[in-house]
Protein backbone atom coordinates (compact mmCIF):
# COMPACT_ATOMS: atom_id res chain seq x y z
CA UNK A 1 0.00 0.00 0.00
CA UNK A 2 2.68 2.27 1.27
CA UNK A 3 4.39 2.09 -2.14
CA UNK A 4 1.37 2.18 -4.57
CA UNK A 5 0.80 5.59 -2.71
CA UNK A 6 4.23 6.81 -3.45
CA UNK A 7 4.30 6.10 -6.90
CA UNK A 8 1.03 7.86 -7.34
CA UNK A 9 2.36 10.88 -5.81
CA UNK A 10 5.16 11.17 -7.74
CA UNK A 11 3.00 10.19 -11.03
CA UNK A 12 1.49 13.37 -9.83
CA UNK A 13 4.41 15.47 -9.25
CA UNK A 14 5.69 14.68 -13.08
CA UNK A 15 2.19 15.37 -14.44
CA UNK A 16 2.71 18.98 -12.47
CA UNK A 17 6.24 19.67 -14.19
CA UNK A 18 5.02 18.55 -17.73
CA UNK A 19 1.95 20.73 -16.90
CA UNK A 20 4.55 23.81 -16.20
CA UNK A 21 7.09 23.19 -19.01
CA UNK A 22 4.24 23.06 -20.83
CA UNK A 23 2.97 26.54 -20.10
CA UNK A 24 5.91 28.13 -19.99
CA UNK A 25 6.65 27.09 -23.68
CA UNK A 26 3.36 27.88 -24.99
CA UNK A 27 3.76 31.37 -23.44
CA UNK A 28 7.28 31.93 -25.49
CA UNK A 29 6.05 32.90 -28.96
CA UNK A 30 8.44 34.48 -31.64
CA UNK A 31 7.48 37.77 -32.44
CA UNK A 32 8.61 37.22 -36.35
CA UNK A 33 5.37 35.52 -37.18
CA UNK A 34 2.44 37.30 -36.85
CA UNK A 35 -0.57 36.14 -35.75
CA UNK A 36 -3.77 36.52 -37.73
CA UNK A 37 -6.73 36.33 -35.92
CA UNK A 38 -10.02 34.77 -37.78
CA UNK A 39 -13.76 34.04 -37.49
CA UNK A 40 -13.39 30.95 -39.24
CA UNK A 41 -17.10 29.66 -38.99
CA UNK A 42 -17.74 32.48 -41.55
CA UNK A 43 -17.94 31.26 -45.49
CA UNK A 44 -17.23 32.93 -47.64
CA UNK A 45 -14.43 35.06 -45.88
CA UNK A 46 -12.99 32.02 -43.47
CA UNK A 47 -14.20 28.61 -42.86
CA UNK A 48 -12.34 24.92 -42.30
CA UNK A 49 -12.95 22.18 -45.16
CA UNK A 50 -11.44 19.52 -44.34
CA UNK A 51 -9.02 20.41 -41.55
CA UNK A 52 -7.39 23.26 -43.76
CA UNK A 53 -8.78 27.20 -43.37
CA UNK A 54 -9.84 28.57 -46.98
CA UNK A 55 -12.03 31.46 -47.55
CA UNK A 56 -11.19 34.83 -49.37
CA UNK A 57 -9.69 36.39 -46.22
CA UNK A 58 -7.49 33.11 -45.70
CA UNK A 59 -6.26 32.91 -49.51
CA UNK A 60 -5.88 36.78 -49.77
CA UNK A 61 -3.86 37.62 -46.44
CA UNK A 62 -1.49 34.59 -47.72
CA UNK A 63 -0.90 36.76 -50.35
CA UNK A 64 -0.52 39.70 -49.18
CA UNK A 65 2.12 38.59 -46.73
CA UNK A 66 3.79 37.25 -49.52
CA UNK A 67 3.96 40.64 -50.88
CA UNK A 68 4.76 42.37 -47.84
CA UNK A 69 7.59 39.99 -47.02
CA UNK A 70 6.15 38.97 -43.31
CA UNK A 71 5.26 35.29 -41.81
CA UNK A 72 2.31 34.73 -40.72
CA UNK A 73 0.08 31.89 -39.15
CA UNK A 74 -3.79 31.84 -38.53
CA UNK A 75 -5.72 31.34 -34.67
CA UNK A 76 -8.86 31.22 -35.07
CA UNK A 77 -11.82 32.59 -32.33
CA UNK A 78 -15.27 33.21 -32.57
CA UNK A 79 -16.27 36.39 -33.26
CA UNK A 80 -17.01 38.31 -30.67
CA UNK A 81 -13.89 37.14 -28.87
CA UNK A 82 -11.79 38.39 -31.86
CA UNK A 83 -12.08 42.85 -31.49
CA UNK A 84 -11.26 42.21 -27.61
CA UNK A 85 -8.28 39.94 -28.57
CA UNK A 86 -6.89 42.32 -31.04
CA UNK A 87 -7.36 45.37 -28.75
CA UNK A 88 -5.42 42.83 -26.22
CA UNK A 89 -2.72 42.41 -28.57
CA UNK A 90 -3.44 38.59 -28.35
CA UNK A 91 -3.38 38.87 -31.88
CA UNK A 92 -1.39 40.86 -34.01
CA UNK A 93 -3.93 41.75 -36.97
CA UNK A 94 -7.63 40.47 -38.02
CA UNK A 95 -8.58 39.39 -41.30
CA UNK A 96 -12.21 38.30 -41.86
CA UNK A 97 -15.32 39.64 -43.28
CA UNK A 98 -14.67 42.52 -41.00
CA UNK A 99 -17.07 45.66 -41.46
CA UNK A 100 -15.93 49.44 -40.43
CA UNK A 101 -17.49 51.04 -37.98
CA UNK A 102 -17.44 54.43 -35.45
CA UNK A 103 -17.15 52.35 -32.67
CA UNK A 104 -14.85 49.97 -33.84
CA UNK A 105 -12.80 52.38 -35.58
CA UNK A 106 -11.73 53.47 -32.01
CA UNK A 107 -10.82 50.01 -30.27
CA UNK A 108 -8.64 49.15 -33.35
CA UNK A 109 -6.68 50.45 -36.24
CA UNK A 110 -8.70 49.65 -39.79
CA UNK A 111 -6.49 49.12 -43.09
CA UNK A 112 -8.10 50.56 -46.30
CA UNK A 113 -11.12 49.11 -47.18
CA UNK A 114 -11.28 45.86 -49.49
CA UNK A 115 -14.71 45.46 -50.16
CA UNK A 116 -17.93 47.15 -49.76
CA UNK A 117 -21.40 45.72 -48.82
CA UNK A 118 -25.02 47.18 -49.28
CA UNK A 119 -28.31 46.43 -48.00
CA UNK A 120 -31.17 45.09 -49.93
CA UNK A 121 -34.99 44.42 -49.52
CA UNK A 122 -35.57 40.95 -49.36
CA UNK A 123 -39.62 40.22 -50.47
CA UNK A 124 -41.00 36.76 -51.54
CA UNK A 125 -40.50 35.13 -54.59
CA UNK A 126 -44.27 35.85 -55.81
CA UNK A 127 -44.55 39.21 -54.08
CA UNK A 128 -45.19 42.40 -56.30
CA UNK A 129 -43.58 44.70 -53.78
CA UNK A 130 -41.10 46.95 -55.32
CA UNK A 131 -38.16 48.88 -53.39
CA UNK A 132 -40.57 51.55 -52.53
CA UNK A 133 -43.80 50.06 -51.97
CA UNK A 134 -42.21 47.44 -49.68
CA UNK A 135 -40.83 49.87 -47.26
CA UNK A 136 -43.51 52.12 -46.48
CA UNK A 137 -47.43 52.31 -45.79
CA UNK A 138 -47.66 50.09 -42.73
CA UNK A 139 -45.51 47.27 -43.62
CA UNK A 140 -43.77 45.19 -41.35
CA UNK A 141 -39.95 44.63 -41.50
CA UNK A 142 -37.79 42.34 -40.44
CA UNK A 143 -34.21 42.64 -39.35
CA UNK A 144 -31.49 41.04 -37.29
CA UNK A 145 -31.68 42.52 -33.33
CA UNK A 146 -28.47 44.90 -32.89
CA UNK A 147 -27.79 44.98 -36.58
CA UNK A 148 -26.12 47.71 -38.83
CA UNK A 149 -29.58 47.26 -40.90
CA UNK A 150 -31.41 47.43 -37.45
CA UNK A 151 -29.68 50.93 -36.78
CA UNK A 152 -29.69 52.33 -40.28
CA UNK A 153 -33.90 52.00 -40.46
CA UNK A 154 -34.71 53.77 -36.80
CA UNK A 155 -32.34 56.38 -37.83
CA UNK A 156 -33.26 57.06 -41.33
CA UNK A 157 -36.78 55.52 -41.37
CA UNK A 158 -38.56 54.66 -38.13
CA UNK A 159 -37.23 57.98 -36.63
CA UNK A 160 -38.13 60.89 -38.42
CA UNK A 161 -41.65 59.09 -38.02
CA UNK A 162 -42.85 60.34 -41.52
CA UNK A 163 -43.18 56.73 -43.01
CA UNK A 164 -45.01 54.23 -41.66
CA UNK A 165 -43.44 50.92 -40.96
CA UNK A 166 -42.84 48.67 -37.84
CA UNK A 167 -39.68 46.85 -37.15
CA UNK A 168 -39.88 43.11 -36.53
CA UNK A 169 -36.50 41.90 -34.93
CA UNK A 170 -35.16 38.91 -35.32
CA UNK A 171 -32.35 36.66 -33.61
CA UNK A 172 -31.02 35.53 -37.00
CA UNK A 173 -31.59 36.76 -40.37
CA UNK A 174 -32.49 33.27 -41.40
CA UNK A 175 -35.64 33.27 -38.72
CA UNK A 176 -36.60 36.62 -40.26
CA UNK A 177 -36.62 35.38 -43.59
CA UNK A 178 -38.46 32.11 -43.00
CA UNK A 179 -40.62 34.41 -40.78
CA UNK A 180 -41.44 36.54 -44.22
CA UNK A 181 -42.12 32.80 -46.33
CA UNK A 182 -45.19 32.36 -43.56
CA UNK A 183 -46.41 35.67 -44.09
CA UNK A 184 -45.96 37.59 -40.99
CA UNK A 185 -43.66 40.25 -42.23
CA UNK A 186 -43.40 41.55 -45.79
CA UNK A 187 -40.05 42.31 -46.40
CA UNK A 188 -36.53 41.50 -44.75
CA UNK A 189 -33.69 44.06 -45.18
CA UNK A 190 -30.20 42.67 -45.23
CA UNK A 191 -26.70 42.89 -46.70
CA UNK A 192 -26.51 41.66 -50.44
CA UNK A 193 -23.74 39.06 -49.52
CA UNK A 194 -26.07 37.40 -47.20
CA UNK A 195 -29.10 37.83 -49.59
CA UNK A 196 -27.08 36.04 -52.50
CA UNK A 197 -26.68 32.98 -50.77
CA UNK A 198 -30.51 32.79 -49.56
CA UNK A 199 -31.12 33.18 -53.17
CA UNK A 200 -28.43 30.37 -54.00
CA UNK A 201 -29.58 28.55 -50.88
CA UNK A 202 -33.29 27.87 -52.62
CA UNK A 203 -35.35 29.76 -50.24
CA UNK A 204 -38.62 31.46 -52.16
CA UNK A 205 -37.17 34.98 -52.02
CA UNK A 206 -36.02 37.73 -54.15
CA UNK A 207 -34.67 41.43 -54.33
CA UNK A 208 -36.96 44.05 -54.26
CA UNK A 209 -34.17 46.56 -54.40
CA UNK A 210 -31.04 47.43 -52.78
CA UNK A 211 -29.94 50.49 -50.53
CA UNK A 212 -26.71 51.92 -50.90
CA UNK A 213 -25.09 52.43 -48.18
CA UNK A 214 -20.97 51.39 -49.01
CA UNK A 215 -20.55 49.66 -45.82
CA UNK A 216 -16.80 49.25 -46.17
CA UNK A 217 -15.34 45.72 -44.90
CA UNK A 218 -11.13 45.99 -44.09
CA UNK A 219 -8.59 44.39 -42.36
CA UNK A 220 -7.62 45.42 -38.63
CA UNK A 221 -4.37 45.94 -36.47
CA UNK A 222 -4.15 46.96 -32.83
CA UNK A 223 -4.66 50.77 -32.10
CA UNK A 224 -1.62 52.68 -32.47
CA UNK A 225 -0.54 50.06 -34.85
CA UNK A 226 2.60 48.63 -32.43
CA UNK A 227 3.98 46.25 -34.89
CA UNK A 228 4.36 49.19 -37.53
CA UNK A 229 2.26 46.49 -39.98
CA UNK A 230 0.01 48.65 -41.28
CA UNK A 231 1.12 50.35 -44.08
CA UNK A 232 2.45 47.00 -45.23
CA UNK A 233 -1.14 45.53 -45.50
CA UNK A 234 -2.42 48.57 -46.61
CA UNK A 235 0.70 48.39 -49.67
CA UNK A 236 -0.10 44.46 -50.11
CA UNK A 237 -3.75 44.78 -50.27
CA UNK A 238 -3.43 47.62 -53.58
CA UNK A 239 -0.96 45.55 -55.15
CA UNK A 240 -3.13 42.12 -54.82
CA UNK A 241 -5.77 44.18 -56.81
CA UNK A 242 -3.84 46.15 -59.10
CA UNK A 243 -2.48 42.53 -60.35
CA UNK A 244 -5.25 40.90 -60.75
CA UNK A 245 -5.11 38.42 -57.47
CA UNK A 246 -7.32 39.85 -55.16
CA UNK A 247 -9.90 39.58 -58.34
CA UNK A 248 -9.53 35.93 -59.09
CA UNK A 249 -9.40 34.81 -54.98
CA UNK A 250 -13.04 36.91 -55.22
CA UNK A 251 -14.24 35.07 -57.75
CA UNK A 252 -12.98 31.71 -56.88
CA UNK A 253 -15.43 31.85 -53.88
CA UNK A 254 -18.02 34.09 -55.16
CA UNK A 255 -18.46 33.57 -59.40
CA UNK A 256 -19.72 36.47 -61.18
CA UNK A 257 -19.85 38.84 -58.29
CA UNK A 258 -19.04 42.85 -59.10
CA UNK A 259 -15.99 43.27 -57.15
CA UNK A 260 -15.63 47.16 -55.29
CA UNK A 261 -12.34 48.89 -56.33
CA UNK A 262 -10.18 49.38 -53.98
CA UNK A 263 -9.64 51.69 -51.60
CA UNK A 264 -13.49 51.99 -51.84
CA UNK A 265 -15.76 54.51 -49.82
CA UNK A 266 -13.52 55.75 -46.27
CA UNK A 267 -16.25 57.30 -44.17
CA UNK A 268 -14.50 60.58 -41.94
CA UNK A 269 -14.68 58.81 -38.64
CA UNK A 270 -11.98 56.48 -39.11
CA UNK A 271 -8.65 58.10 -37.87
CA UNK A 272 -6.24 56.03 -39.88
CA UNK A 273 -8.61 57.08 -43.10
CA UNK A 274 -7.18 60.70 -42.64
CA UNK A 275 -4.37 61.63 -45.41
CA UNK A 276 -1.76 60.87 -45.41
CA UNK A 277 -2.72 56.92 -44.84
CA UNK A 278 0.17 54.82 -43.53
CA UNK A 279 2.48 53.37 -46.70
CA UNK A 280 -0.29 54.64 -48.97
CA UNK A 281 0.48 58.46 -48.52
CA UNK A 282 -1.10 59.79 -52.12
CA UNK A 283 -4.54 58.79 -50.50
CA UNK A 284 -6.89 59.96 -47.66
CA UNK A 285 -9.18 62.08 -46.50
CA UNK A 286 -8.36 65.77 -46.46
CA UNK B 1 -21.20 15.46 -50.86
CA UNK B 2 -23.92 14.87 -48.49
CA UNK B 3 -23.24 15.23 -44.85
CA UNK B 4 -22.24 11.71 -43.92
CA UNK B 5 -19.49 11.88 -46.64
CA UNK B 6 -18.14 15.44 -44.78
CA UNK B 7 -18.28 13.47 -41.48
CA UNK B 8 -16.88 10.64 -42.46
CA UNK B 9 -13.59 12.60 -44.18
CA UNK B 10 -13.58 15.22 -41.45
CA UNK B 11 -13.95 11.97 -38.88
CA UNK B 12 -10.24 12.40 -37.88
CA UNK B 13 -10.56 16.54 -37.11
CA UNK B 14 -13.14 15.51 -34.81
CA UNK B 15 -11.00 12.96 -32.89
CA UNK B 16 -8.02 15.83 -32.97
CA UNK B 17 -10.41 18.47 -31.27
CA UNK B 18 -11.26 15.22 -28.88
CA UNK B 19 -7.64 14.95 -28.48
CA UNK B 20 -7.31 18.45 -27.12
CA UNK B 21 -10.26 18.23 -25.01
CA UNK B 22 -9.01 14.91 -22.98
CA UNK B 23 -5.22 16.72 -22.86
CA UNK B 24 -7.12 19.98 -21.21
CA UNK B 25 -9.32 17.20 -19.46
CA UNK B 26 -5.99 15.26 -17.96
CA UNK B 27 -4.28 19.07 -17.16
CA UNK B 28 -6.88 20.86 -15.21
CA UNK B 29 -8.40 17.88 -12.93
CA UNK B 30 -4.25 17.49 -12.27
CA UNK B 31 -3.80 20.78 -11.26
CA UNK B 32 -7.65 20.82 -9.55
CA UNK B 33 -6.44 18.00 -7.57
CA UNK B 34 -3.01 19.26 -6.67
CA UNK B 35 -4.52 22.66 -5.64
CA UNK B 36 -7.76 21.21 -4.20
CA UNK B 37 -6.24 18.93 -1.72
CA UNK B 38 -3.69 21.65 -0.64
CA UNK B 39 -6.57 23.54 0.59
CA UNK B 40 -8.40 21.16 1.87
CA UNK B 41 -5.54 20.57 4.11
CA UNK B 42 -4.96 23.60 5.02
CA UNK B 43 -8.52 24.63 6.16
CA UNK B 44 -8.68 20.96 8.12
CA UNK B 45 -5.39 20.64 9.41
CA UNK B 46 -3.73 23.77 8.97
CA UNK B 47 -3.41 26.60 11.00
CA UNK B 48 -6.44 28.49 12.30
CA UNK B 49 -5.13 31.71 12.22
CA UNK B 50 -7.92 34.19 9.51
CA UNK B 51 -4.87 35.81 7.87
CA UNK B 52 -4.66 31.87 6.09
CA UNK B 53 -8.03 30.55 6.42
CA UNK B 54 -10.01 33.63 5.04
CA UNK B 55 -8.41 34.09 1.81
CA UNK B 56 -8.72 30.24 1.23
CA UNK B 57 -12.72 30.37 1.69
CA UNK B 58 -12.77 33.76 -0.62
CA UNK B 59 -10.39 31.79 -3.27
CA UNK B 60 -12.66 28.90 -2.61
CA UNK B 61 -16.18 31.34 -3.53
CA UNK B 62 -15.01 33.13 -5.85
CA UNK B 63 -13.58 30.63 -8.28
CA UNK B 64 -17.19 28.52 -7.74
CA UNK B 65 -19.37 31.35 -8.00
CA UNK B 66 -18.46 32.98 -11.12
CA UNK B 67 -19.28 31.35 -14.25
CA UNK B 68 -16.58 29.64 -16.24
CA UNK B 69 -16.65 31.72 -19.60
CA UNK B 70 -16.51 34.61 -17.42
CA UNK B 71 -13.07 33.01 -15.90
CA UNK B 72 -11.60 32.48 -19.03
CA UNK B 73 -12.12 35.68 -20.65
CA UNK B 74 -10.53 36.95 -17.47
CA UNK B 75 -7.32 34.54 -17.63
CA UNK B 76 -7.18 34.83 -21.77
CA UNK B 77 -7.15 39.00 -21.42
CA UNK B 78 -7.27 39.67 -17.92
CA UNK B 79 -3.95 38.61 -17.84
CA UNK B 80 -2.08 39.37 -21.26
CA UNK B 81 -0.31 42.29 -19.44
CA UNK B 82 1.59 40.18 -16.97
CA UNK B 83 2.15 37.30 -19.09
CA UNK B 84 2.18 36.44 -23.02
CA UNK B 85 -0.50 33.65 -21.99
CA UNK B 86 -1.87 31.35 -25.10
CA UNK B 87 -5.62 30.29 -25.33
CA UNK B 88 -4.83 26.62 -24.33
CA UNK B 89 -2.72 27.71 -21.14
CA UNK B 90 -5.24 30.29 -20.03
CA UNK B 91 -7.79 27.57 -20.73
CA UNK B 92 -5.74 25.15 -18.22
CA UNK B 93 -5.41 27.89 -15.65
CA UNK B 94 -9.25 29.14 -15.41
CA UNK B 95 -10.32 25.47 -15.47
CA UNK B 96 -7.87 24.20 -13.01
CA UNK B 97 -8.08 26.70 -10.34
CA UNK B 98 -12.00 26.23 -10.39
CA UNK B 99 -11.64 22.86 -10.44
CA UNK B 100 -9.79 23.14 -7.50
CA UNK B 101 -12.38 24.93 -5.58
CA UNK B 102 -14.45 22.03 -6.34
CA UNK B 103 -11.95 19.65 -5.06
CA UNK B 104 -10.75 20.74 -1.95
CA UNK B 105 -14.73 20.63 -1.13
CA UNK B 106 -15.07 16.85 -2.27
CA UNK B 107 -12.06 16.18 -0.24
CA UNK B 108 -13.21 18.32 2.46
CA UNK B 109 -16.49 16.10 2.94
CA UNK B 110 -14.30 12.94 2.32
CA UNK B 111 -12.47 14.16 5.65
CA UNK B 112 -14.74 15.09 7.68
CA UNK B 113 -16.88 12.02 7.27
CA UNK B 114 -13.99 10.25 8.58
CA UNK B 115 -14.57 9.85 12.25
CA UNK B 116 -13.11 12.75 14.68
CA UNK B 117 -11.86 10.10 16.90
CA UNK B 118 -9.64 8.51 14.42
CA UNK B 119 -7.57 11.53 14.84
CA UNK B 120 -7.53 11.27 18.38
CA UNK B 121 -6.69 8.05 18.93
CA UNK B 122 -3.78 8.04 16.75
CA UNK B 123 -2.34 10.99 18.31
CA UNK B 124 -3.29 8.83 21.89
CA UNK B 125 -0.85 5.93 20.20
CA UNK B 126 2.07 8.21 19.70
CA UNK B 127 1.67 9.16 16.18
CA UNK B 128 2.68 12.38 14.28
CA UNK B 129 -0.48 15.03 12.76
CA UNK B 130 1.24 13.84 9.56
CA UNK B 131 1.76 10.22 9.57
CA UNK B 132 -1.92 10.35 11.35
CA UNK B 133 -3.05 12.04 8.53
CA UNK B 134 -1.26 10.03 6.12
CA UNK B 135 -1.91 6.85 7.68
CA UNK B 136 -5.09 6.36 9.11
CA UNK B 137 -7.41 9.75 7.66
CA UNK B 138 -6.32 9.82 4.00
CA UNK B 139 -6.51 5.79 2.98
CA UNK B 140 -10.55 6.51 4.27
CA UNK B 141 -11.04 9.58 2.79
CA UNK B 142 -9.72 8.93 -0.43
CA UNK B 143 -12.65 5.75 -0.67
CA UNK B 144 -15.01 8.24 0.28
CA UNK B 145 -13.82 11.36 -2.04
CA UNK B 146 -14.20 8.66 -5.32
CA UNK B 147 -18.29 9.29 -5.72
CA UNK B 148 -18.69 12.73 -5.62
CA UNK B 149 -15.28 12.73 -8.14
CA UNK B 150 -17.09 11.27 -10.79
CA UNK B 151 -19.44 13.75 -10.71
CA UNK B 152 -16.15 16.59 -11.05
CA UNK B 153 -15.04 14.11 -13.69
CA UNK B 154 -18.44 14.41 -15.30
CA UNK B 155 -19.09 18.37 -15.39
CA UNK B 156 -14.94 19.13 -16.28
CA UNK B 157 -15.07 17.39 -19.80
CA UNK B 158 -18.46 19.14 -21.00
CA UNK B 159 -16.98 22.39 -19.85
CA UNK B 160 -13.73 21.95 -21.61
CA UNK B 161 -16.53 22.72 -24.62
CA UNK B 162 -16.05 26.24 -23.75
CA UNK B 163 -12.37 26.93 -24.48
CA UNK B 164 -13.23 27.56 -27.66
CA UNK B 165 -14.64 30.58 -26.58
CA UNK B 166 -10.80 31.79 -26.22
CA UNK B 167 -9.23 29.93 -29.25
CA UNK B 168 -8.77 26.65 -28.39
CA UNK B 169 -9.69 24.47 -30.92
CA UNK B 170 -11.26 21.37 -29.18
CA UNK B 171 -13.82 19.13 -30.07
CA UNK B 172 -17.21 22.15 -30.19
CA UNK B 173 -14.94 23.87 -32.34
CA UNK B 174 -14.09 21.07 -34.92
CA UNK B 175 -17.54 20.89 -34.86
CA UNK B 176 -18.62 24.34 -36.00
CA UNK B 177 -16.40 24.24 -38.64
CA UNK B 178 -17.99 21.33 -40.01
CA UNK B 179 -21.47 23.18 -39.03
CA UNK B 180 -20.36 25.85 -41.58
CA UNK B 181 -18.93 24.91 -44.12
CA UNK B 182 -21.49 22.64 -45.46
CA UNK B 183 -24.60 25.57 -43.91
CA UNK B 184 -26.73 23.60 -42.19
CA UNK B 185 -26.50 20.23 -40.54
CA UNK B 186 -26.45 20.98 -37.07
CA UNK B 187 -28.51 18.51 -35.42
CA UNK B 188 -26.72 15.66 -37.15
CA UNK B 189 -22.82 16.95 -36.24
CA UNK B 190 -23.91 17.95 -32.62
CA UNK B 191 -25.39 14.22 -32.46
CA UNK B 192 -22.23 12.54 -33.55
CA UNK B 193 -20.46 15.29 -31.10
CA UNK B 194 -22.61 14.13 -28.46
CA UNK B 195 -22.03 10.79 -28.71
CA UNK B 196 -17.86 11.19 -28.50
CA UNK B 197 -18.63 13.09 -24.97
CA UNK B 198 -20.84 10.57 -23.91
CA UNK B 199 -18.42 7.89 -24.89
CA UNK B 200 -15.41 9.30 -22.97
CA UNK B 201 -17.96 10.36 -20.25
CA UNK B 202 -18.95 6.66 -19.60
CA UNK B 203 -15.35 5.73 -19.89
CA UNK B 204 -14.26 7.84 -17.45
CA UNK B 205 -17.06 7.07 -14.70
CA UNK B 206 -16.58 3.44 -15.67
CA UNK B 207 -13.12 3.40 -14.76
CA UNK B 208 -13.58 5.06 -11.51
CA UNK B 209 -15.66 2.95 -10.15
CA UNK B 210 -13.76 0.15 -11.01
CA UNK B 211 -11.39 1.63 -8.73
CA UNK B 212 -13.39 2.53 -6.05
CA UNK B 213 -14.43 -1.19 -6.42
CA UNK B 214 -10.79 -2.27 -6.13
CA UNK B 215 -10.25 -0.01 -2.97
CA UNK B 216 -12.95 -1.34 -1.18
CA UNK B 217 -12.73 -3.22 1.98
CA UNK B 218 -14.71 -6.49 2.07
CA UNK B 219 -16.94 -5.89 5.32
CA UNK B 220 -15.98 -2.81 5.93
CA UNK B 221 -18.20 0.77 5.81
CA UNK B 222 -21.52 -1.84 4.47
Amino acid sequence: MKTTKSTHLSAVILASLAMGTGLASFAASAQETYTVGIESSFPPWAYVEGGEYKGIAIDAMEKIADEADIDIEFKDMPFPSLIPALAAEKIDMLATGLTVTEERSKAIDFTIPWWETNDVVVVPKDSDLNVFTAVCCGSKIGVQGGSSQQAWLEENIVNPGNIDIELARYDSYVTAVDDMAIGRIGAVIVDDTSAQEYIEAGKPVKIAGKIYIRAPLALAVSKGDPQEVLGKLNQGILAIYESGEWQDIVHNYIPNITIPTIPGNMPDYVDTYQKPIVGLPDLGNE
Amino acid sequence: MDIYDVLLRDFPFLLKGLGVALVLLALLLVMGFILGLAICMIQLYGPRSRFIQWPLIAYERVFRGIPIIIMLFIFYYGMSGLLDITSFGAAVLALGFRSSAYQSQIFHSAFQSVPAGQMMAARAVGMSRVKAIRHILFPQAARHAIGPWTNEFSSEIKETSLAYVIGVVELTRQAHYIITSTQGNVLTVFAVVALLYFIVNRAGNSALYAFEKKLAVPGFEK
